[in-house]
C-alpha cells in the first residue's frame, strides 16, 4: 500500500483513531486489530489508544464485575483513562479494552447524599429491565452538588452474532435533577439503536431520540416509581415508532424507488427493444 | 446530466455517454472505438426503457471498452431518488459492472457481472427520532450465452442478466434492510412485557400437556 507511506505519522495516528472511533458495537477488537496491521507499528497505535476511552463510553460497554453486568460510561469513570466506578457494586474497576475485562477490582466512593434516591431507582429499575430487555447492563449513579440531587441512569443491551453476520445494540441514558428536599425533577433521555449487517455488504440501522419531561419526586420510592413509569413509556414509544417506519418503508418508500416487476408484471422483452434502435438509426440516416 | 466515473473521464473532463462529446471540451479525448460507441448507443437506448419500467424515473448510463483479451467490459450505471413523502429521503445507486469474452458469432460469449446497489432511507419523526438505514449488497455472476452477428445480441444478454440480477438483490435488500435489521432491535428490547410473556408461555404449555394427557387416556 504505497499511499500509506507517504503521510505522515500524525495523518496515521488520525486515520486510525477515526476508524477505531467509527467501530460499529461489537466490532472494536475486529477493527482494532485490522488498524494494527495497516498501521504496522504499535507504537503509532498506542498513540491512537486514547480513542478506545471515547469508543467504550460511548458505547455502554458492558462488563462483568464481581458477577453483576456493569458499564464502562463517562458518569462513571474515575480517571478519564481505564479505571471505572460501579455505583451498582460499589466498587472501582480498571476496564481492559482488548479483552472487555475488569481487573483491579477495589472499594469505591458513595456519594451517600444521594444515596437514598439512588438506590430507590436502582430497585425500581431492576424490575423494569427484567420485563423488557432479555438481558442488559445498568448503571444508576447518583451524587449530591450542593442542593441538587443528579441521577445517571445507563441502560446496554446488545446481540453479537458474527457467524451470521451482524451486531446490534440498544443504549439509552436518563439524567434526574431534583432539588435535594425533593418536588419536580427535570428527566432528560437519549435513547440510539445501532444494528450492522454484513454478509456480502454492509447495511447499517442508526437511530437515535431524545425526550423530555419533569416528573414528580416527593420521596425516593415514590420518585423512582415516576421515573421508572417515563423511562419506560417512552422507550417504548420510540421502539414502536421505528418498527412504525419500517412498516412504512418496506410497504410505501422502497417500492417507490424501484418496483418489483414491471407494471405489465412480465420482465422486460430485450429482443424488443432492438426495433427502437433500426427507428433510430433510419432516424439519424435520414437526417 | 452524465453520471461522473471512472471509465468516462479523460484527464479533468468527463465524456458523455449519450453525446460522446466532452465536457469540458477537450481535444483528441479519450473515446471509445466504432464498435464500442455503437454498443453505448444501443446499449443507453435500451437500459433508459428498462430504467422507466422498474424505476419510473432516474436516470442511467452506459460506457463500454474493449480490453486488451479481445473482449470487452462495460459499466451500467443507475440512479433514482426517492419523492420526499411522509418526510422520508430516500435513494437507490446500482452499479454494473460486465466483463465480456467473446469467441466469435454463432459461438458463446462469456459474461461476469459484478453488481452492487446502494440503499439509503432517512427520516425524522416524533416518534422514532432520527433515523438512518444504509449500506450496499453485492453480488456476481458468470453465464455463458450464445451471440449473433448483430452486436444487440450483447445487450439482451447483458440486460438479462442485469435485470435478473437486480430483481434478485432488491428481493435480498427487501429482507436483509427491512427484516433483519427490524428482528435484531426486538430481540434486544422486548415489545411484550417479558414477565406476563414467562406466564402466558407457561399456561399454553400448561393446557398443551393437559390435552396431550387427556388423549391418552382417552384412548384407553
Amino acid at each position: 500500500m504505497s499511499g500509506l507511506m507517504d503521510i505522515s505519522n500524525d495523518e496515521k495516528v488520525r486515520i486510525a483513531r477515526d476508524f477505531i472511533r467509527a467501530a460499529p458495537a461489537g466490532e472494536f477488537r475486529e477493527v482494532v486489530n485490522d488498524v494494527r496491521v495497516l498501521l504496522g507499528d504499535d507504537a503509532l497505535l498506542t498513540t491512537a489508544s486514547d480513542v478506545f476511552y471515547e469508543h467504550a463510553t460511548d458505547q455502554f460497554c458492558r462488563v462483568d464485575v464481581e458477577g453483576s453486568p456493569a458499564l464502562v460510561t463517562k458518569e462513571g469513570s474515575v480517571d478519564g483513562s481505564k479505571v471505572f466506578y460501579d455505583p451498582g457494586t460499589g466498587k472501582n474497576f480498571t476496564y481492559k479494552y482488548l479483552t472487555g475485562e475488569a481487573t483491579n477490582i477495589e472499594p469505591g466512593v458513595r456519594d451517600n447524599g444521594a444515596e437514598s434516591w439512588r438506590k430507590a431507582l436502582e430497585d425500581a429499575l431492576a424490575v423494569y429491565l427484567k420485563d423488557n430487555f432479555p438481558a442488559f447492563g445498568s448503571a444508576v449513579y447518583g451524587k449530591l452538588d450542593g442542593d441538587t440531587v443528579s441521577l445517571t441512569v445507563a441502560i446496554e443491551n446488545h446481540k453479537y452474532n458474527p457467524d451470521n453476520f451482524y451486531c446490534g445494540k440498544w443504549q439509552s441514558k436518563w439524567t434526574v435533577e431534583f432539588p435535594t428536599s425533593g418536588g419536580f425533577a427535570k428527566v432528560v433521555g437519549e435513547m440510539k439503536v445501532q444494528v450492522h449487517y454484513f454478509e456480502d455488504g454492509n447495511v447499517q440501522l442508526h437511530t437515535k431520540k431524545t425526550t423530555e419531561e419533569s416528573v414528580q419526586v416527593s420521596n425516593p420510592e415514590e420518585g423512582a416509581k415516576n421515573v421508572v413509569e417515563f423511562i419506560g413509556r417512552s422507550e417504548k414509544e420510540y421502539q414502536l415508532g421505528i418498527n412504525e417506519n419500517y412498516r412504512e418503508m418496506s410497504a410505501t418508500t422502497f417500492k417507490s424507488l424501484r418496483r418489483a416487476l414491471p407494471i405489465t408484471k412480465n420482465l422486460v422483452d430485450w429482443h424488443k427493444l432492438h426495433s427502437l434502435n433500426i427507428g433510430r438509426d433510419l432516424m439519424n440516416r435520414t437526417t | 446530466y452524465q453520471r461522473r466515473v471512472r471509465d468516462n473521464r479523460d484527464g479533468d473532463s468527463y465524456r458523455s455517454p449519450w453525446s460522446n462529446e466532452f465536457f469540458p471540451p477537450i481535444e483528441d479525448g479519450n473515446a471509445p472505438s466504432d464498435r464500442m460507441r455503437k454498443l453505448e448507443e444501443q446499449a443507453n437506448d435500451a437500459f433508459d426503457v428498462y430504467r422507466e419500467q422498474y424505476f419510473d424515473g432516474g436516470i442511467s448510463s452506459c460506457y463500454f471498452w474493449e480490453e486488451d483479451h479481445g473482449g470487452f467490459s462495460g459499466a451500467i450505471l443507475i440512479k433514482k431518488t426517492g419523492d420526499l413523502k411522509n418526510k422520508f429521503r430516500s435513494s437507490w445507486d446500482s452499479i454494473h459492472v460486465i466483463e465480456v469474452h467473446e469467441k466469435g458469432a454463432g459461438r458463446n460469449a462469456h459474461y461476469k457481472l459484478i453488481s452492487t446497489v446502494m440503499l439509503w432511507l432517512q427520516n425524522t419523526r416524533s416518534g422514532s427520532g432520527q433515523m438512518d438505514l444504509g449500506g450496499s449488497l453485492s453480488r456476481q455472476v458468470e453465464k455463458d450465452l450464445p451471440v449473433t452477428n448483430d452486436m444487440f445480441s450483447h445487450i439482451v444478454n447483458i440486460g438479462g442478466m442485469v435485470e435478473k440480477m437486480e430483481n434478485n438483490i432488491r428481493g435480498v435488500l427487501e429482507t436483509v434492510y427491512f427484516g433483519r435489521t427490524l428482528t435484531v432491535l426486538n430481540d434486544v428490547r422486548s415489545l411484550v412485557d417479558l414477565e406476563s410473556k414467562k406466564q402466558h408461555d407457561k399456561l399454553s404449555q400448561g393446557i398443551a400437556n393437559a390435552i396431550k394427557n387427556k388423549d391418552r387416556t382417552s384412548t384407553n
